[in-house]
């Protein structure tokens, strides 16, 4: 098989999963209705319930888990390139709890609910500032190896913080607190697909074009320096890009674990050594995942749903596990 | 304490009578700006959203066990065509098609079954669901009921809505009744100190923000934890060992292993054999079963006082 075809091959499947998980998302649900139904209501046609359906319920939560899922993706392909370490995933950066720490504060003061999100994104940027500036106070040029390691620290400190502030709230607040840090996309609006869709777009955008680059960090600092990129710069660049892409989905979604961590995984070894192809191929993937893990959360118990975060855990590790079996 | 709950209730008279005031004069006086000022408020629910003026339901969704309870109570049990899977009282509720759970409830399963009012738990987290189904076209009704007064509330407005103000009046004279014939069966007799202990890991004590407290009250006893605003709230034993109790309530499960642990033996009503077990499923919920409650627990805190 030509190296050429195989590409081709990987995208065509990829592309036919995404529109696969999409056409299922759209079509499966609590209320039955039939393909000519459920599309007439997608066009606005029909009564107002399967409109009300169609349109404000499956469609926003397709698109919003599509987007994550490719956002996460991304991210966590272009952190492993970079940090060349192949745990490296926005969450074990520290994105996560510093996330959850500013919605769980956000919760806490009583914000009103579409302020949780500006909250949880907030957090998460002061949690990647935080993990460059001990990065850096470990050494005069950040360490990968130091950024992960600080990573985790703060990470660990988030859940601190977290834990005391649930112990210390009612219980309505902390329920919503913890269903939030298990990821869901049940609440999706136009608006969250809309915003997240600029930031997948512009991130996703400014990652792919620092691929060539993140192709040259992979291959080692020294070499890096020795073919003219700065490398402190063009790391810190992609680490701060890949990490606000994450941090955004956590703003829409909450804690969705895993995908960053495993999809660049599934695809690296099909997609080939560019990182312009693995971030591309890990988008698709991602947001195919997402979609049919969301489409498991809401259908396996319903009407009660499950949450997303754990369903991509429940699945990730096992794909994880296939996945070293075959590297070894 | 004793003064803050007698104005809530006469607050809360006020309002059942204003509600059904005005539901009577529906129509006659509805030229009177003050008149629709008063339907407008009595239609504004515990989220601030309001029903349309000329909505006569038929088909219910509840999900909030002490509404399904009412709406039966109110002789509307026909109505419903959707429950939570917890709202298993009275036996007919059972008949209605469960929807999930009444926190953060799936919207798409409650628009399946084509309701014409949705009637919430006014928890934050159901702020989303009555957005959206508001959203869809449908109204909801977004309901805190903690307390006796806000179980008042709920009733007057549910009679407005079902246009059947009578019943609802019955229900909470009948409710009324009870409780006032608790509490003059046991005024005048020594208050006992009381713990309500809902949770043993953590230990849950029952706060004064439940209604709860307030049937410890009418049954002639002292929450030890009714100055706390809370509805219920993490303690320590220590902490309950320095309020010193005359009793404790719990569960039945709660208070035979409360009776086996050592750590509670500090305890002097523990010590002495007065932790006493009372009936969940009856005092579990603000419902109409209110009055029989407080004369369960006016049985255990002061014998002999009620039959």
């Amino acid at each position: 098989m030509s190296d050429a075809f195989s590409r081709g091959l990987l995208w065509g499947v990829l592309i036919g999963a995404v529109a696969m998980a999409v056409l299922l998302g759209l079509a499966v649900g609590p209320v039955p209705l039939s393909p000519s139904e459920a599309w007439a209501a997608l066009r606005g046609v029909g009564d107002v319930t399967s409109v009300a359906i169609m349109q404000d319920i499956r469609a926003p939560r397709v698109a919003l888990a599509a987007l994550v899922g490719s956002a996460l993706a991304m991210s966590g392909a272009a952190l492993q390139g970079t940090l060349r370490n192949a745990l490296a995933e926005p969450y074990l950066l520290g994105v996560s709890g510093g996330a959850a720490v500013g919605a769980v504060v956000a919760v806490a003061l009583r914000a009103p609910f579409g302020v949780v999100p500006i909250g949880a994104f907030g957090g998460a940027v002061g949690a990647v500032i935080l993990v460059l500036a001990i990065a850096r106070a470990g050494g005069s040029r950040p360490d990968p190896r130091i950024l992960l390691m600080a990573g985790v620290v703060v990470g660990a400190f988030a859940n601190a913080v977290i834990m005391i502030a649930l112990a210390s709230s009612p219980p309505d607040t902390t329920r919503n607190a913890l269903w939030w840090m298990m990821g869901s996309v049940a609440a999706a609006t136009w608006v969250h697909v809309a915003w997240l869709a600029v930031y997948v777009a512009v991130a996703g955008g400014v990652l792919l074009t620092f691929a060539p680059e993140i192709d040259v960090l992979a291959l080692g600092d020294d070499a890096a320096a020795g073919l003219g990129v700065n490398v402190e710069r063009a790391g810190r660049r992609a680490y701060v890009v890949a990490s606000l892409l994450a941090a955004a989905t956590v703003a829409a979604a909450g804690l969705v674990g895993f995908v960053g961590l495993v999809v660049p995984h599934l695809v690296r070894a099909r997609a080939g050594r560019g990182h312009r192809a693995v971030i591309a191929a890990a988008g698709l993937a991602g947001a195919a995942l997402v979609i049919a893990a969301d489409l498991v959360a809401r259908t396996l118990r319903a009407p009660n749903e499950l949450p997303l975060g754990a369903i991509t855990a429940l699945g990730g590790v096992p794909f994880f596990l296939a996945q070293l079996r075959r590297l070894r | 304490m004793h003064h803050r709950l007698s104005t809530l209730a006469v607050a809360a008279h006020v309002f059942v009578g204003a509600s059904l005031g005005c539901a009577r004069g529906d129509g006659r006086t509805a030229d009177s700006a003050s008149a629709r000022t008063a339907i407008a408020t009595a239609r504004r629910d515990d989220f601030g959203d309001t029903l349309p003026a000329t909505l006569v339901p038929r088909r219910i969704v509840s999900l909030n066990p002490a509404t399904t309870e009412l709406f039966f109570a109110l002789g509307a049990g026909d109505r419903l065509v959707g429950r939570t899977e917890y709202d298993l009282y009275p036996e007919e509720a059972l008949a209605v098609p469960a929807l999930g759970g009444g926190m953060r409830p799936n919207v798409e399963a409650i628009l399946g079954v084509r309701p014409d009012l949705v009637v919430l738990y006014a928890s934050t987290e159901n702020r989303d669901a009555a957005t959206r189904l508001r959203a869809a076209g449908v109204p909801t009704l977004s309901l805190r009921v903690d307390r006796i007064a806000q179980f008042r509330g709920a009733v007057a407005r549910l009679g407005e809505i079902l246009s059947d103000t009578a019943t609802a009046h019955v229900v909470v004279d009948s409710v009324d009744r009870t409780l006032e014939r608790v509490r003059a069966a046991t005024r005048g007799r020594p208050r006992a100190a009381t713990f309500w202990k809902a949770w043993d890991s953590p230990v849950i004590a029952i706060g004064g923000g439940s209604f709860l407290t307030e049937l410890v009250d009418i049954a002639g006893g002292r929450n030890i934890y009714g100055d706390d605003p809370r509805p219920s709230l993490d303690v320590t034993i220590e902490d309950v060992v320095r309020r010193d109790p005359d009793v404790v309530l719990a569960g039945p499960e709660s208070a035979a292993r409360m009776r086996a642990a050592p750590a509670w033996q500090a305890l002097r009503a523990v010590r002495e054999g007065r932790v006493l077990v009372v009936d969940t499923v009856l005092v579990g919920r603000p419902g109409v079963r209110l009055g029989e409650a407080a004369a369960s627990l006016a049985r255990l805190l002061h014998p002999g006082a009620i039959q």
